[in-house]
This record gives structure tokens, sequence and C-alpha cells, in this order.
């Protein structure tokens, strides 16, 4: 093969200028929609209520009459035949080839079917990713990850494959096995959430193994959790393990639609070439096309066609960047990941909360540790708020200042005042892959 | 790259997805061969997605 330099994975996609990466991405949504139209009876059904065939999909502007599929749908649809997927599906059931679903988190969760050519473009599109964030065929990449029914980092490992990294699958491994086995064999990187990362790193530390020093890790790509784009976070790990820490975010519904590439710019690129993001205002569901306005996602897969993904409502919300990377992808980008969800801003004691800026406050402070939890729970008509934290040990003489430090960063970060107590490093649980630090006991 | 070369890559791509659905029609429900087609049409489509649809735009 021959000698590659290139930072691209696809230099023909990820450097095409804007108004050509708008024309392939409209040529593409009009092929997705002709061809869920006329094989998805489920989106057959969606349109024909909504007096639209794919005819009517001429302009960029025509995208927004297409009507928005949300989680809801998904879980309500499994409910036809076939069996477990419903008539969403765009296939003869004999052609999927591969059983993944949702955690959970939000509800019920939703059965993802792939055929082959789906999960050649899961892997193709982590190959962005991983390209776009230094991996090369001389990496040994390791996969701390229980290979199960969540998609997770099963796509990582494929892409890592194709991509030419020796891949070292560290599935049934407990934890200090998997470390063990990353220091025998000079791996190089290794995927994971945030919260397992800084759990991996605690536990090597137990095992007098300092991860920055005893390790080779250059390069780690986290998903799963918004921890990646929450700058203390992210300082944690990278100080943690001496590497660079890359941020991706992807569904199980959707694709892994956006990355951050080696620059690391402060926002994650969308590849706008696999998939069409737009970002909605929440309440009123106008398009915002401006940078640094907040807004849901709703996100389109161009090319997954066993169970195809047209303008499917995330609730994730994010917002545009107007900054242009130094990397050259003319990708656009958006600010600081994924900032909330449209579902998770809660109110409490009347103030909107996000729960990601509680993790900002308390992974701001070096001398607490990794480990949270919030619960929120309602006593006559009054909201409280108990935030859990640990003090890192050798540091719990300086309580009273480090607590003092801790409430004006949540003050000004939330506007809320906490009732704060203290546990023993460890006494909190600990997760493997998305952690439920927050719990709002109200809705009980 | 210039265009010419990634046109010329375009019609290459074009004579493989050709020459898989030929395979196919020879397989006769050979399963050796059909189930390895699958996958090769899989590559094929990523071929198809990362050069041939942006061909006609550059």
């Amino acid at each position: 093969m021959q000698k590659n330099d290139s930072i691209y994975w696809n230099p023909l996609l990820e450097t095409l200028p804007r108004e050509k990466l708008r024309a392939l991405q409209l040529k593409k949504f009009k092929r997705i929609v002709e061809w869920a139209y006329h094989n998805s009876p489920f989106y057959r059904r969606l349109y024909r209520a909504a007096g639209l065939e794919p005819g009517d999909i001429r302009t960029f502007e025509d995208i927004g009459k297409v009507p928005r599929v949300e989680k809801a749908m998904l879980r309500d649809v499994q409910k036809n035949e076939p069996f477990p997927y419903g008539d969403m599906l765009a296939v003869p059931r004999e052609r999927i080839v591969v059983f993944r679903q949702t955690s959970g988190t939000t509800g019920a969760p939703v059965y993802q079917a792939d055929t082959w050519q789906d999960w050649e473009w899961w892997a193709e599109s982590w190959c962005y990713i991983l390209y776009a964030q230094g991996y090369r065929d001389t990496d040994r990449v390791f996969i701390p990850f229980g290979y199960n029914i969540f998609v997770a980092f099963w796509a990582m490992h494929y892409a890592a494959e194709k991509l030419g990294c020796e891949t070292v699958p560290g599935g049934v491994l407990d934890t200090d096995a998997r470390i063990l086995k990353m220091k025998e064999l000079r791996c190089t990187a290794f995927g994971a959430t945030p919260t397992y990362v800084l759990g991996l790193a605690e536990r090597a530390k137990k095992l007098n193994i300092d991860p920055g020093r005893d390790l080779q890790i250059k390069r780690i790509t986290v998903a799963g959790e918004p921890g990646g784009s929450v700058p203390s976070t992210k300082k944690r790990m990278e100080e943690a393990w001496g590497a660079k820490v890359y941020d991706h975010i992807g569904a199980t519904e959707i694709g892994a639609w956006s990355y951050e590439c080696t620059e690391q710019p402060g926002g994650l690129h969308v590849n706008e070439a696999l998939f069409l993001v737009e970002i909605e205002d929440v309440e009123t569901g106008e398009p915002i096309t401006e940078a640094g306005k907040r807004g849901k996602l709703v996100i389109t897969a161009l090319d997954r066609i066993g169970k195809p993904c047209i303008r499917f409502d995330s609730k994730d919300v994010s917002l545009w960047s107007d900054g242009v990377c130094g990397c050259g992808r003319t990708f656009r980008m958006i600010e600081g990941g994924i900032v909330g969800r449209a579902d998770d801003i809660t109110k409490v004691k009347g103030v909107l909360l996000a729960p990601t800026a509680i993790e900002e406050a308390v992974r701001g402070i070096p001398e607490l540790g990794d480990e949270y939890e919030v619960v929120v729970t309602k006593e006559g008509d009054l909201d409280k708020i108990a935030l859990k934290i640990e003090i890192r040990p050798g540091k719990e003489g300086e309580q009273e200042a480090i607590l003092a430090r801790l409430k004006d960063q949540l003050r000004v970060k939330t506007n809320l005042g906490y009732q704060i107590s203290v546990h023993p490093v460890g006494a909190l649980p600990r997760y493997e892959v998305k952690a439920k630090r927050f719990k709002d006991l109200r809705k009980n | 790259m210039d265009k010419t070369a990634v046109k010329e890559m375009g019609r290459m791509i074009k004579k493989m997805r050709k020459l898989a659905d030929g395979l196919r029609e020879k397989a006769a429900g050979i399963q050796a061969v059909e189930r390895n087609l699958d996958r090769i049409s899989a590559n094929i489509t990523m071929l198809e997605i990362n050069v041939s649809d942006v061909r006609d735009l550059l």
C-alpha cells in the first residue's frame, strides 16, 4: 500500500467546499427518503399522513417539510411485525445480520437492526473518527468493553481493524486484567466512556500502576456521556493518563455522526458527508443556522438502509460553532459537544438545570474524587437538591475550604444551593458504561 | 487529487459493481458465493459513498 501522510480518512469528502457539501447532502437526503418511502411501511404511512411524496423535496428548505421521528415512535412501531423491530424495517428481515439495542436510559430500549452494509457503514463512519484522532496502522488499540447487545465500542473495534490497527478485544476481562493487559501489550490507544476512563485510572493506581508513566497510551476516544467535552472532566482524564482524550458523539439509532480531531478546537466536527444534522429551537422547532444559539439536534443518517433514520429528533441540545478548524476540514463544528438534553434539562427550585453543569463544577476541583451523585427530591412544595461527593485521600483536612470553593462554583454554574455530603473515596457507585449520577426522585 | 483521477475511480467502482452483480447471477444459489458477495457488495457501497457520490460534484 502506498505511504500516506494525509491527515484525512477521505480528503474528497472532508475538504469538500461547503456549497458542494450541501449539494451532496440534498442529493443523499432525497435518495434516503425515496428508499424509505418505497421500502419501509412505517415511513410510507408517516409521509402519506403528512401529504408528502419523495418528489416534493427539491430544495434544502423542503427538508423541513419531512416529518420528524421521535424515540416514542421507534418504541411504538416495535409492536408491529416483523418481530422484534416492527415495520420501520426497509429490507426483508432475512437481510438483518446484527441486533443491537439502546441502553434504555430514557425508557424502554429500542431494538436496532442492521444489514451487513449498515454494519460496514458503522465501521466506515468510525474510521473517519479514528483517523481524525490520529489512529494509524502502527497503533495497538485496546477495547475494554463488554462486547454485548449495546453498540458502544463494537463499531470502534471494527473501524480500528479496518484502519489497519492491531485490535485487542478486552471483552470479559475484569478491570484489573484489562489494565494489566494494556501494560503487558504496550497498547497505544483505547476507547471507553469518560466514567470508565477515570475509573480505570483510579483502579490502576490501586495496583501501583501510574497510567501516565507505566502505560504507553497516547490517545483515548470517549463516547456515551458528555464528559469528553466537559473541560474539567477532559483535563482530569488527560492528566490521569498522560494522553490526549478525544470526544465523539453518536447514538444507536443514528450512527457515529460527530468527532473531535487532533486540533482539539473546542468543538466537534459533524460528519456532513454521512449525516445531515439540523439544530432547531426547542420551543418553536424553527431551524437555527447561526452560531452560538442552543437548540435540539434533528439528525438524518444519509446512507443507513436497514432501519432508516430520517430526521430523528434526538432531544440532545447543542449549538453551532462559527470557528474554522485548523485541520482544514470543511465539516461544520458544534461547540462543546452535547450540552444537555431537551428532556433532562429540568427545573429545580424554579431554576433551569443541566446536569453537565454540576459535572463541570465538581470535576473542576482537583481535591475532589471523580465520582459524585445528585439527588433531587420534593418536601412539601419545596425542591431539595443533594450532592454527594468524595474528597481525595490526604485532603480531608482541607474539607471546609474545598466545600466553600465547590459551593461558589455550583452557584456560578447552576444558580442553585445544594445540601452537600462528603463520603469516603470508593463509597459512591462506580460504573463501567453509562453512569447514572443524576437522580430526580420527584417524578416517582 | 485531480478530477480526472476521481472520475476514473468512479468508473472503476461502477465496473466492480457490475462484476459483483454478474457474479451473483451466475452463483445459482451457491451460498459460499452469494454470502461472500454480500460482503463484497457492502464494501463496494462504501466506495460509492466515498467516491462515486461526490465525483459529479467536483
